[in-house]
């Protein structure tokens, strides 16, 4: 069966059993091997996408039930290659362990705040029920959700920005006998960074 | 406590985090290969049998199924999927294929076929006739019933007794006993189990494994399959989560021998109801306590007798039992402690490692014991364990070693404050529908497995051109951040950020030899590899400076990437200088390697408070409030530490409350996925508090000791114990799903609804 | 391998065409969420698939005089929020908005877990409550209108011929003068199937102060979802007091007695009944809460 679906953009001519599943069509034939199975029965969320809007569980729809209809996976998210804002807060949150849920928290978390850009933490946790994790016990992930909203949240303490390799030889030439600081010019050592981590 | 740390001690998300959030890394069950075949296993449906025969005619006549193996065309040599090295002591009990079938789940067959689709269509077409034995589904029929073998040498598997110190004088103390029944359980890691072996026309074969242990999982296969171990490559792929579920090598032999066989690249990827029957579960234990105890309070004695059921293979269910004897004296002090276990064989899924490694079975059942004495003596529970609990540098009297900078009383006292345990267990439970109680554990882990066998690790790491770094280490990454924590001690000790260092997985081709990730030694003995690998090549660094600054090693300082002269630090070279001018004229390149050998094993601590609410007309408990606190050492990443707890006790709350893998009269289980196997989602999942103590007092890389496991083993029975204090009543039947708890409330009220 | 086709008609003529063709081994698929995982077990491959999304004119909440009518593919998201749900069936809404997960309720339709016939089903424990007629079409063109009551026949089975579909629900309109609500017990607070489900619905004279049409459903404990007649007459005429909510509950044990004796759970679900019933009569909202008492 032939088919033309719209994905992340993209119109996709794809030829697949009539009743292949959403998820075997994105991960087997498009390559997009972001939207996870964990379950194959629409339990788990791992295999969450948004179509028109709402979030699904790509591994109990088919691909024609896609039909005429915008699909976007976690590969969508970042548009040129920029992480959104929502990706942003889970990486500083320290929302991701093993990774397998987080396309499917990502796009759940998406779809609600599309619909509700302020949400509380109860309607974050309720979004979510449909995605396990089994590693962070969600409150990292909730966390996320609520700083991508815009609401305060509490940051997770990050070390100090790495500094630049330095530029120049700083060493005088290997030739050279003993070392004559003032004819190699001087050390370049690296800026003292200003403030505390 | 230490405070000029630059990089140890802060929060850093997982180093391959950027990867993950935009679904771009490729984990073991995204693997694809070109002209890459698919396997789909035939598994017992019954619980105890002989396989008579295996027609498979229809099935290779399926279009695009290139063949299919049973025990009729398979090696009948036995192996042990928990083996690390050749000559461990192992129980030897398993093949590729049952002819023997002990269990619904057990592998009878395997197709392999062009698509995923043909395969599962080929292995319906399958034929097996089976003879049916008696199913022997408790242990307490397994040891009955010796006319009915499991496995040849009986269905007792093994069995020992542990026991330090001697009887003292009980009379006048208080007798109380206990029998605490933990569950099987699944460890629902989301990623399935999966496997990619690629066989090579010449023999050889390359191993993508997503298991814990890489240097095992070619051990077992080479020795299966009669290779050379330098012909058999194993990679460790990126992961989707294990929590001990995949310590073993559950589906590596079987996909190396069909790649073998075929000579193709083969892929065999489980879905979620094989994970639960087909894998390996956290074994279901029984252990009946019996304290003697001085009326104030102090423990005198304390007998135990455990029956852990393995299921239908051995798996690594020996040694699992024997760490379950080893728990109580790393957490109390007992003039005499006496420990019977026995591991039965059983007709029910094979039951294996499991995150914590029998602790949270067992200090389950002391805990809640516990609370059963603290009740009895009319003492506080937090009383109550700080009177008995071990203080810092005991001696564990069972292993003869030091429990190292043991801060569990700590852990209790400021985390009772913290939660407010006095007020909270003062206030009245209420008699009407909901019910609010309050309960405490302890628990108690190790760091490594020095005192079991030469634990050690090894490690190289190198100085690129550019002053970028290269760690070549086993890892092996299940997604707690085993990798980040290699990268920041070994840039704490050169000085420079993480982000300059990258660190690799296991590959046996490329990496030197390390057990795995397991048996809570990574941070504590694999970190400390890579702090003494680090410290190595910083050495090298600075001999390389002195020559090319022409000063004396004392004289230098490294700082930030930088050598400099200490007083005159104009003259400097930065560490990319250093490499590329090394490279040129002083040492080819700039490189460590070590052995590390661990010397002591400490105990890692946690002590964990929960509040819950019981409805007493529908049986559900909400776990209302949570505190957790860690005798960590140090925190090396110090947001996955409290991660690590938040997730453990997701894990804990539902090994209390929600999951069991139970089977019925003909052995099989009626959970086979997620809607019937109920885990804690986020609306039920409490706001917890994590409060870590670090005193850095063991040998760990900069003080640190291990977190993931020790995390999870005090929160069941942390659960229970407020369960049982909200309701009066003494559950100990895990996990106190609803029914249970109906039953004991009618109970009770004597019967009235 | 034989492969299913999938046919997507676009209107109904187009779909009473595709019913007319359907045999014994067609399945209608509405939502998927259940149909899609089923398919994929061994000996349950259809022959061919009516896709249902595509019909003009199956999704729909309509006030027709005092009725109301639900079109079968209506999401259980859009049963949540759809205005005329809430005001005029709201145990309806609140079934709707405790079907699985946010995943689930936007793609699940009302129409799909009625015709899955899981005894579980929270659509049809709010829908027997509300007296609800269902509405088929078949492969020769014909409408019929049965109560709902009729079509559901046990545990995964429906008098559904197989070429017939269901295309709507429709029943009186609750007005100012009715409650309802809608109570299920899990195994977790969210994402459960049902262990138990009530659905209540009254007429309530707040002069009178009595309990008038009394209409309660219950989901999970039998076969199918079904009225209780000696529950429903033990509240009928009541006031709206505590003393109600306690003949409801114990009304309520004794329903489940009398629909799963000797069930292995009926120890667990006599007792929590007796929770299902005041959550339920709590959610009415026409007293203060009450709760149960224990000695």
């Amino acid at each position: 069966m032939e088919l033309l679906l719209k994905v992340n953009g993209t119109a996709w001519e794809i030829s697949a059993r009539p009743t292949a599943r959403l998820i075997d069509v994105l991960r087997n034939q498009m390559g997009l091997t972001g939207t996870k199975e964990g379950c194959g029965e629409g339990e788990c969320g791992a295999c969450t996408v948004i179509v028109d809007g709402k979030a699904v569980n790509s591994c109990v729809m088919l691909a024609v039930q896609a039909l005429g209809k915008e699909v976007l996976t976690v590969e969508g998210l970042a548009a040129s290659g920029e992480l959104d804002t929502l990706q942003q807060k889970f990486v500083e949150q320290g929302a991701v362990q093993c990774g397998f849920c987080t396309p499917g928290m990502l796009m759940s978390a998406k779809a609600l705040l599309m619909a509700n850009p302020l949400p509380s933490d109860q309607d974050i946790r309720k979004a979510l029920a449909g995605n396990l994790c089994r590693c962070t016990g969600y409150k990292t992930i909730v966390a996320a959700v609520r700083a991508a909203s815009g609401q305060e949240t509490a940051a997770m303490e990050v070390p100090a920005e790495k500094e630049e390799l330095l530029a120049d030889l700083s060493v005088p030439g290997l030739a050279a006998p003993a070392p004559d600081v003032d004819a190699a010019g001087p050390a370049s050592a690296p800026p003292r960074r200003e403030g505390g981590e | 406590m230490s405070d000029d740390l630059r990089y140890v001690g802060k929060s850093y998300p997982v180093h391959d985090v950027a990867q993950k959030v935009t679904g771009e890394l490729i984990y073991g069950s995204d693997l694809n290969f070109p002209g890459m075949l698919y396997a789909k296993l035939l598994l017992s449906p019954i619980a105890h049998g002989m396989v008579r025969s295996v027609d498979s005619s229809r099935a290779e006549a399926l279009p695009g199924v290139l063949k299919v193996f049973s025990h009729l065309n398979s090696p009948a040599d036995t192996y042990c999927r928990a083996r690390l090295y050749p000559g461990q002591e192992c129980a030897i009990d398993e093949t590729l294929f049952s002819e023997h079938v002990r269990f619904v789940g057990d592998r009878v067959a395997a197709v392999v076929a062009i698509s995923q689709a043909i395969a599962e269509a080929a292995v319906a077409l399958i034929e097996v006739d089976y003879e049916e034995l008696p199913a022997l589904l408790t242990t307490k029929q397994a040891l009955e019933r010796s006319d009915v073998l499991i496995h040849a040498d009986g269905n007792l598997l093994f069995e020992m007794q542990i026991e330090s110190g001697e009887r003292p004088d009980i009379s006048g103390a208080v007798l109380v006993s206990s029998t605490t029944a933990t569950p099987r359980v699944h460890h629902a890691a989301l990623e399935p189990h999966v496997c990619v072996a690629q066989g090579h026309s010449t023999g050889g074969m390359t191993v993508w494994t997503t298991s814990q242990g890489a240097y095992g999982v070619r051990t077992v296969i080479a020795d299966l399959l009669g290779l050379e171990y330098h012909k058999v490559r194993v990679i460790k792929a990126p992961m989707g989560g294990s929590f001990g579920g995949k310590t073993e090598f559950i589906v590596e032999p079987v996909t190396a021998f069909l790649a073998h066989e075929t000579r193709r690249t083969v892929k065999l990827l489980f879905d979620r109801e094989e994970c639960i029957r087909a894998t390996m579960v956290r074994p279901a234990t029984e252990t009946t306590i019996r304290t003697a105890c001085a009326p104030d309070g102090q423990l005198l004695e304390l007998e135990a007798t455990t029956t852990l059921d393995s299921g239908g293979y051995a798996s690594s269910t020996p040694d699992y039992a024997d760490h379950m004897c080893k728990k109580v004296t790393k957490l109390y002090r007992l003039p005499h402690y006496d420990h019977r276990c026995q591991v039965v064989y059983t007709n029910t899924p094979v039951a294996g490692a499991a995150r914590g490694w029998g602790a949270p079975e067992m200090i389950t059942a002391v805990e809640i014991h516990l609370a059963k004495v603290a009740k009895r003596l009319r003492i506080d529970p937090v009383e109550l364990r700080l009177k008995n609990l071990v203080q810092p540098f005991d001696i564990d009297p069972v292993t003869d070693m030091s429990l190292g900078d043991a801060r569990v009383a700590e852990c209790l006292e400021r985390g009772a404050a913290a939660f407010d345990w006095t007020a909270r267990r003062a206030r009245a439970t209420g008699k009407g529908r909901y019910r609010r109680g309050v309960g405490v554990a302890c628990g108690a882990h190790k760091n490594g497995q020095f005192g079991s066998f030469a634990e050690a690790s090894n490690m190289a790491l190198k100085m690129n051109e550019d002053g970028t770094f290269e760690l070549s280490a086993s890892l092996h990454e299940p997604g707690c951040g085993v990798v980040t924590v290699m990268k920041i001690i070994v840039a704490e000790v050169l000085g420079v950020h993480p982000d300059l260092i990258a660190a690799s997985e296991a590959d046996t081709s490329a990496t030197p030899f390390d057990y795995g990730t397991f048996g809570s030694r990574m941070t504590y003995v694999v970190g400390a590899c890579a702090q003494a690998t680090a410290t190595e090549l910083k050495a090298s660094i600075l001999a390389a400076a002195a020559e090319i600054l022409e000063t004396p090693l004392e004289e230098l300082v490294a700082r930030e990437g930088v050598v400099y002269v200490a007083g005159d630090e104009r003259r400097s070279v930065a560490f990319r200088d250093i490499a590329r001018l090394s490279h040129m004229k002083h040492v080819p390149a700039i490189q460590a390697a070590t052995t590390y050998y661990a010397t002591s094993n400490p105990g890692s601590y946690s002590v964990q408070f929960a509040e819950v609410e019981v409805d007493c007309a529908t049986g559900l408990t909400a776990v209302t409030d949570f505190l957790a606190v860690g005798d960590v050492g140090r925190a090396i990443n110090r947001g996955m530490v409290k991660a690590q707890f938040q997730g453990a006790v997701q894990m804990g709350i539902g090994y209390a409350l929600y999951e069991h893998v139970d089977v019925d009269e003909a052995g099989r289980s009626g959970v086979d996925g997620f809607k019937n196997y109920h885990m804690v989602n986020a609306p039920d999942m409490p706001d917890i508090d994590v409060l870590i103590v670090e005193h850095e007092g063991d040998d760990g890389p900069f003080g640190a000791k291990s977190v993931g496991e020790v995390a999870m083993v005090p929160t069941a029975a942390a659960v229970v114990n407020a369960v049982n204090n909200a309701l009066g009543t003494e559950l100990s039947d895990l996990p106190l799903i609803p029914d249970r708890i109906i039953a004991a409330l009618a109970a009770n009220e004597g019967g009235e609804a | 391998m034989s492969t299913t086709d999938v046919v997507a008609p676009a209107t109904t003529d187009e779909l009473v065409a595709a019913l007319s063709l359907a045999t014994a081994r067609t399945r209608l698929l509405a939502g998927g969420t259940d149909l899609v995982n089923d398919i994929r077990r061994p000996g349950r491959q259809p022959d061919r698939l009516i896709d249902l999304s595509h019909v003009a004119g199956l999704s729909y909440v309509r006030l027709d005089g005092d009725t109301l009518h639900v079109g079968a593919m209506t999401t259980f998201t859009e049963l949540q929020s759809d205005p005329l749900v809430h005001e005029h069936a709201f145990c309806l809404e609140r079934a709707a908005s405790q079907v699985g997960s946010t995943q689930i309720r936007n793609v699940a339709t009302i129409g799909g877990n009625i015709a899955n016939a899981s005894p579980c089903a929270d659509g049809a424990t709010a829908l027997v409550a509300l007296s609800a007629d269902v509405t088929t079409l078949d492969g020769s063109g014909r409408r019929a209108t049965q109560p709902l009551r009729d079509l559901l026949l046990g545990s995964g089975r429906t008098a559904l011929a197989h070429d017939e579909a269901i295309i709507e629900f429709s029943f009186a309109a609750l007005g100012d003068e009715h409650r309802s609500a809608f109570a299920k017990i899990g195994w977790r607070t969210a994402v459960s199937v049902a262990r138990l489900s009530m659905a209540l619905v009254v007429r309530f004279d707040p002069v009178a102060e009595a309990l008038s049409e009394v209409r309660v459903g219950l989901g999970a404990v039998g076969e199918t979802a079904f009225r209780d007649a000696i529950l429903e007459g033990l509240l009928e005429g009541r006031p709206a007091d505590e003393e109600s909510a306690r003949v409801l509950a114990e009304g309520c044990a004794d329903a489940v007695r009398r629909s799963i004796p000797g069930r292995y759970s009926l120890p667990y679900k006599e007792r929590a009944a007796v929770g299902l019933a005041y959550d339920a009569w709590n959610a009415l909202r026409i007293c203060l809460p009450c709760e149960p008492a224990w000695g």
